[in-house]
């Protein structure tokens, strides 16, 4: 009977192989992420409650079952100020599709509301102020640099982060399987 | 053709076995290190190469004499600082005078905020006390805030440090850092 075991001149090789692809499955599967942390950092995010410039208390639950873009930004940032212009487009554009753009301005109330009417913001600023930082930073913005954009399916799963500049072509790509997927729970 | 050779088969065509064990480690090693460095560079936006804000502004201070700090920043390569960010304050709060001089930067135009200016490389910023003694130990804190060419800003910073004022006819005290934090990235 012929075993199943290779030749034993080929066991070292065949081993060497199976090994580097066991550590190449393994490190693809850390860089997905388990899905778990994605649902609970996207809870987290969604638990959290917000004043917008008007000082009204906004519940970012309110837009559970949508596909949320949430972008850290300030007045201060230029970089953030220079990607908000595409936010408002794709935001009239698929808004009526499910997706929902919400900034979150580490910043003071009077300064966001002034830029948001310069700018002509067509979807909510909350202030965050400082204590947004670390929302962020829970979020995977070690840095707690900005801009930083969370991207959220209608299952409420963190599914991409973002430091620094979000391009058109990489939200494009991200946003529209998920506007395309409907919820599941 | 039979794809699966058979013990006496390989064994023919092989008679090193323990040159090709050794091939076989280093193929195992070569596929390790690919797969290693894979985490770091898939980080979105470059973010492993973005230095922490105390490395790209680094603070360092100095008494020149007992009645003038000297205050630099360090701006790292692709990063600057916002000249009206910059700002000091002394303990005891008694010591400050108020003047501090800070050096003109390179002007922008924003389109916000309307004329800025900004700080690249190293600033060199006067600070005066009132009255200082010779000996006296104070506090030195700068609050900056700045961002980095890669298209991101850090917010508001606050770093410190402990300094002494020289005697008289001493010459200016030591530069001074603040303490480096421990971590990952250094």
């Amino acid at each position: 009977m012929r075993s199943l075991l290779p030749p034993p001149a080929w066991r070292w090789p065949v081993a060497a192989c199976i090994a580097a692809l066991a550590l190449l499955a393994g490190v693809a599967v850390s860089r997905l992420g388990p899905s778990a942390d994605q649902a609970r950092a996207g809870a987290a995010l969604l638990a959290t409650s917000l004043p917008d410039a008007q000082g009204k208390l906004q519940p970012l639950d309110q837009w559970r079952g949508q596909v949320l873009v949430v972008n850290f930004w300030a007045t201060w940032c230029v970089p953030c100020r220079e990607e908000m212009p595409q936010f408002i487009r794709a935001q009239a554009e698929s808004g009526a599709k499910g997706l929902q753009f919400v900034g979150i301005a580490v910043d003071q109330a009077d300064k966001v509301q002034k830029f948001a009417q310069e700018i002509g913001l067509n979807y909510p600023a909350l202030i965050g102020g400082l204590g947004a930082m670390e929302l962020s930073r829970d979020l995977g913005n070690s840095l707690m640099a900005l801009p930083f954009t969370v991207i959220i399916d209608r299952d409420g799963r963190v599914v991409h982060t973002q430091l620094g500049l979000l391009k058109p072509d990489r939200l494009e790509a991200v946003v529209a399987p998920l506007l395309a997927a409907h919820r599941h729970a | 053709m039979d794809m699966h050779p058979t013990s006496a088969g390989s064994r023919a065509r092989a008679p090193e076995p323990d040159r090709r064990r050794i091939a076989a480690l280093v193929a195992l090693l070569v596929a390790l290190l690919v797969a290693l460095p894979v985490r770091g560079v898939d980080l979105p936006g470059g973010e492993a190469k973005l230095l922490p804000p105390e490395d790209a502004f680094r603070f360092s201070a100095r008494a020149v004499d007992d009645h003038t700090l000297e205050a630099r920043f360090d701006v790292a390569d692709g990063y600057y600082l916002y000249r009206d960010k910059l700002g000091f304050t002394v303990e005891p709060a008694g010591l400050a005078s108020g003047t501090v001089d800070l050096p003109q930067g390179i002007r922008k135009h924003d389109a916000f905020f309307g004329d800025v200016e900004t700080y690249r490389g190293r600033v060199v910023v006067r600070v005066a006390l009132t009255s200082g003694r010779p000996g006296q130990a104070l506090v030195l804190k700068a609050d900056s805030q700045g961002c980095a060419d890669a298209g991101l800003c850090y917010p508001p910073t606050v770093q410190q440090v402990r300094l002494a004022l020289p005697a008289a006819g001493q010459g200016p005290g030591p530069v001074v850092e603040p303490p480096r934090k421990k971590g990952w990235f250094n």
